[in-house]
């Protein structure tokens, strides 16, 4: 985990300095300010990393595991087919769809897609 | 008339430019070449090798190596940017005192020329307009636009900046060979932008002066 | 490792069962046949140009429909092939490259396919509407894509339809790299990644940055155009250059998103067919990541003649990414050096690959001077820079990864002789099309014109170039015949038929669903070529 740490703090340090770069080069607001939003969330990011590599233990990280070392119990069998992945991006179409021909197929899209949500939730309990 | 072939260079911002583009396509085939050359190689050298059980040397790393190409480049890139960047400056730079001004309003889909203290010249697709300019002189054109945004491009001048709506953009012409030159729009703007064109027309600064004071064509 | 004879039924394999799939597998292989579907059109739009194009002031097409050909095959091109065959060839790669049975968020992923293909499909929907698809260019500059010049509805469904595309690639970009951080099996520590795997994590990262900004973009013109914004308006104190910053901060990122994931295919099959390691597997990666970062950097440079923005900044930092361009390139043929060659036909669209790109490179460097842009913008000189990076190089590195992942994907391989001739007469066909557009440029023949005056050598440029793309179209014909024929035949193959080197490599051809039946030991970046070497270190020299 420390390199992926170290790729988000280095990307973050390199966004800052090339948004105060551009700033006092340039002076342009509208790329200062997408610079300096990108900064602000790499920074984000970064910090957070910072704060959950503490916890990290990842076997992935271990540079002599074994592949037995991530061996564990059956914890339960889970299906790799649901319907919802379909649904919520046929909704979402729809929604689009409807803002450009007719609000009423957004609101129909929006309601699909409310419903697909409400599945995902009962189906991820 | 000067259009669609190997451009005349017919300004003096031109001759900047087509230096500008000497040296970059000298250095760029010279790099193109050279690793050209090395990939061919490589695989000639190496492609006919009899597939045997010994494995080639594995060799990952070459920190010396890595270094050095990586040095290198980053020299030559800082020097190409140098040179550009006066050559820009030396083409974007604005005479103090033209001695021409030309207002220039691009529209869907033709293009209007205003001399300041001469004639307007308007001309659409159908009958493109003619800028007529003076040899040895300096122009000022600004550029915009009245709807969308157009750009002005003289090939022969190997020059071309947009026209945007809401702004003014100036740049100097000072022409240094008489001839007709083609001229075109560039940027995208709709049904007539393949046929939105214009011709410059730089003759001895006599007949041009002749020309703006309201007389003979 | 071959899967043992563990008693497990076959994968379904009816409509239903693809509908409704979660596995990363078959989201990458919709995804892959998809983005090829959407690449037979696109390409058949660019045939309709070129056809209009082969002679002077020619009508096979009028201005209004040349004008949505060219914005449709931008757009299919750039957002429903490149880029997301891409994340369809990582969807099915990553997790097995890096040992995980399946992506982080299973679901998400497989949203992201339907909305992609339903955003496609509403993009193209424009082309049946009476005033047709968008026609403003896939770059839709505003004003142009306003409501008053571009009243038609195809526009809109333009707007809408990349939106939609634009969200799936956000969402599966955070299954990349949430994946290859966490799921990696034990052993694979991220210095053990294989190439593919980090420039997939460098790409998601470009996603996050630049996607967003093409979002709002679109978001802002659809306000305009429909509920009375005026954001891209002078007269009522909006800016018709902030369409272009907006744009272009995705614009350029994007072009990077659509090449490093094929920075990665050319790491994985060159080490393969010179029987060496990567060389300069630490250099690569962080060339990667100095490539993503300097490219958000760069943005307006395809904005050099508005002068409204500050050229020098934008043209040193276009000049800078040319070097951790070239320390791939160095590596690339490090790596064939001094090794025992051979070149079935992944490895000569690599080599292809290499002999393209660096001309596309060479021409960017070009551009990237302010006083070579002022001829070449919006010229035919730049729509050979372009096609020679994302033509002859990413398209390349895609026919690579096809012919050399198809084993693996379906378990069958492609056939040697037509993939030769497929590359063949699509690197011929490619240079012959596209090298006179350089000199087209130059010469004075602009963008986006759907005739030219017959003057000088446009005619007899164009001409040529119009050849070169119906050999190219025998290419692609090519192809589809040894497609055809492979999968007439079936004939089988083991886990690793090429003597390949990463962990996809160590399962069976394809993999079973839970993708590994046992994990070999990870010590470096290539486990199946340490398991075939057991006499070798496989940290040695690293």
């Amino acid at each position: 985990m420390k390199t992926g740490v170290t790729l988000f703090i280095s990307s973050a340090v390199f966004s800052i300095v090339i948004a105060v770069a551009y700033w006092l080069i340039a002076h342009e607001p509208v790329g200062t300010f997408l610079l300096g939003f990108m900064a602000f969330a790499l920074s984000f990011v970064a910090g957070y990393m910072i704060v959950a590599e503490r916890d990290a233990d990842l076997v992935g990280d271990e540079k002599e595991a074994a592949p037995d070392d991530a061996a564990g119990e059956v914890l339960g069998t889970y299906s790799i087919h649901s319907p919802l992945p379909f649904w919520a991006g046929l909704a979402l179409a729809v929604i689009c769809l409807g803002l450009v021909v007719a609000p009423t197929l957004a609101a129909l899209g929006t309601i699909a897609m409310l419903a697909v949500g409400a599945l995902f939730v009962v189906q991820s309990r | 008339m000067h259009g669609q072939t190997w451009p005349s260079v017919a300004t003096t911002q031109a001759s900047v430019l087509a230096s500008d583009w000497r040296i970059f396509t000298i250095a760029g085939l010279a790099v193109a070449v050279l690793v050209w050359g090395l990939i061919l190689f490589a695989m000639a050298r190496w492609g006919r090798a009899r597939r045997t059980d010994a494995l080639p040397p594995q060799f990952r790393r070459n920190n010396a190596l890595e270094i050095t190409w990586t040095a290198i480049p980053l020299v030559i890139v800082c020097a190409l940017f140098v040179y550009t960047y006066h050559a820009e400056a030396d083409v974007e730079a604005l005479a103090t005192h033209p001695d021409v001004r030309v207002h220039v309003n691009a529209y869907r889909w033709g293009w209007t020329f205003a001399y300041t203290g001469g004639p307007t010249i308007d001309g659409t697709a159908a009958d493109p307009p003619q800028m007529l300019l003076p040899l040895g002189r300096t122009t000022r054109i600004e550029l915009t636009t009245s709807d969308v945004t157009h750009a002005f491009w003289v090939p022969d001048f190997l020059f071309k900046r947009d026209a945007i709506p809401g702004i003014v953009n100036r740049f100097d012409l000072a022409p240094d060979k008489v001839g007709t030159f083609l001229g075109r729009c560039t940027q995208f703007c709709g049904l007539q932008h393949a046929h939105m064109t214009f011709t410059v027309r730089v003759v001895p600064p006599d007949a041009f002066d002749r020309w703006v004071h309201g007389g003979a064509s | 490792m071959s899967a043992a004879a563990a008693v497990v039924e076959p994968p379904r394999n009816d409509l239903l069962s693809w509908i409704t799939t979660t596995d990363h597998k078959r989201i990458g292989i919709l995804y892959m046949l998809t983005t090829l579907g959407y690449f037979a059109v696109a390409g058949a739009l660019a045939l309709v140009i070129r056809t209009q194009l082969a002679r002077p002031e020619n009508s096979v097409v009028g201005p209004h429909e040349f004008a949505q050909l060219f914005t449709l095959h931008g757009t299919a091109m750039i957002f429903l092939f490149i880029a997301p065959f891409a994340i369809g060839l990582a969807n099915f790669l990553i997790p097995l490259q890096i040992g995980a049975p399946d992506m982080a968020f299973p679901r998400l992923n497989a949203m992201g396919y339907w909305m992609f293909l339903f955003g496609g499909l509403i993009v193209f929907a424009g082309a049946g509407t009476s005033e047709g698809a968008a026609a403003a260019g896939w770059t839709s500059y505003a004003p142009l894509s306003e409501i008053k010049v571009s009243s038609g509805i195809g526009q809109d469904l333009w707007i809408v339809g990349v939106f939609l595309v634009s969200v799936a690639t956000i969402l599966t970009a955070i299954n990349f790299v949430t994946t290859a951080f966490i799921y990696r099996a034990p052993g694979m520590t991220m210095w053990r990644l294989p190439i593919f795997t980090w420039e997939m994590i460098a790409t998601s990262l470009l996603i996050f940055m630049a996607f967003p900004a093409l979002a709002a973009d679109l978001l802002l013109l659809f306000v305009d155009r429909h509920l009375g914004g005026h954001a891209f308006d002078p007269a009522y104190g909006g800016n018709a250059v902030l369409w272009q910053h907006l744009f272009w901060f995705f614009g350029h990122p994007e072009v990077y998103v659509m090449i490093l994931p094929y920075f990665g295919v050319i790491s994985e099959i060159i080490p393969v067919f010179s029987r060496k390691p990567i060389f300069g597997y630490t250099g690569l990666v962080l060339a990667a990541f100095a490539i993503a970062g300097l490219s958000m950097g760069v943005w307006a440079h395809h904005m050099f003649t508005t002068g409204a923005v500050n050229n020098p900044f934008f043209s040193f930092m276009s000049f800078l990414i040319a070097v951790p361009t070239g320390v791939k390139f160095f590596n690339w043929i490090a790596t064939m050096w001094r090794g025992q060659l051979t070149f079935p036909t992944p490895m000569l669209f690599c080599m292809g690959f290499l002999m393209n790109f660096l001309l596309g490179g060479v021409t960017g460097v070009m551009v990237a001077s302010p006083p070579v842009d002022f001829q070449a913008h919006d010229s035919y000189f730049v729509v050979a820079h372009f096609h020679y990076t994302l033509g002859g190089g990413s398209l390349f590195a895609i026919f690579a990864a096809l012919f050399f992942w198809w084993p693996k994907i379906f378990g069958v391989k492609l056939g040697e002789t037509l993939g030769k001739w497929c590359f063949w007469l699509l690197f011929i066909g490619f240079n012959v099309t596209f090298l006179p557009m350089h000199f087209l440029g130059i010469e004075g023949m602009a963008r986006r014109v759907s005739t030219y005056p017959a003057l000088g050598n446009l005619p007899i440029l164009n001409l040529i170039a119009t050849l070169g793309s119906y050999v190219m179209l025998a290419g692609a014909v090519v192809f589809a015949v040894d497609v055809i024929a492979s999968t007439l035949k079936r004939e089988p193959v083991g886990d690793d038929p090429w003597g390949a080197n990463s962990l996809e490599w160590a399962t069976s051809s394809p993999p079973p669903e839970h993708n590994f039946e046992r994990l070999p030991p990870i010590r470096s970046e290539r486990p199946v070529f340490d398991l075939r070497h057991p006499e070798l270190d496989p940290e040695a020299g690293r």
